[in-house]
């Protein structure tokens, strides 16, 4: 009887255990449109901290991690202004090519000379 | 469509790229460890379904600027 019954019961509890997952991300909206996510990232982003913390404090590690130094270095602005700079330069590239070698020519005449 | 605007689009769009894979990750593991004697294809799985739901909500997102809706055609 008990040999019939528990391939059932094992069945059934991981169908409950698949079947609780998928409502969990279903209702906590990871599923949902891309405001949903980032407001769901947000929120985990939030919660982590605060969870390590209650992690650390339950296993007795009272040490505190090094905060990160913040950096005032932007990877958007730095890669806009490269391509800024690259753009004009490139753009600039014919005239300059020009002058220099006119003063090339010129510098190289008034050596002859 | 203003920069600002589009950048907002393209972080909301990472970040529900970053929740779905992860989710899809989570979710493939939970199936592989229960049902599937922890092959590895339902994860892949898993996290393909979760990329292709993010790459089509992005893709959706930043389309949605240049549809024409039906309540404003008819105003």
């Amino acid at each position: 009887m008990a040999a019939r019954i528990l391939p059932v019961i094992k069945l059934t509890t991981k169908l409950g255990i698949a079947g609780g997952a998928l409502y969990v991300v279903y209702d906590s909206g990871l599923l949902g449109s891309s405001e949903q996510g980032a407001v769901a990232l947000g929120k985990a982003k939030a919660a982590v901290p605060p969870a390590v913390d209650e992690w650390m404090k339950y296993f007795g590690v009272e040490a505190q991690f090094p905060t990160l130094p913040k950096m005032e270095f932007a990877p958007l602005e730095a890669w806009n202004s490269g391509v800024r700079w690259t753009i004009s330069s490139m753009s600039d590239a014919p005239t300059k090519a020009v002058d220099y070698t006119h003063q090339s020519i010129q510098y190289v005449k008034d050596l002859t000379k | 469509m203003s920069e600002n605007e589009l950048g907002k689009k393209w972080d909301r769009c990472l970040a529900d790229a970053a929740v779905k894979l992860g989710t899809g990750l989570g979710v493939g593991i939970v199936f592989s460890v229960l049902f599937f004697k922890r092959h590895t294809w339902p994860i892949s799985l898993g996290s393909g379904v979760g990329l292709g739901m993010a790459y089509a909500n992005c893709q959706n997102d930043l389309r949605s600027h240049y549809m024409i809706r039906k309540a404003e055609k008819e105003t």
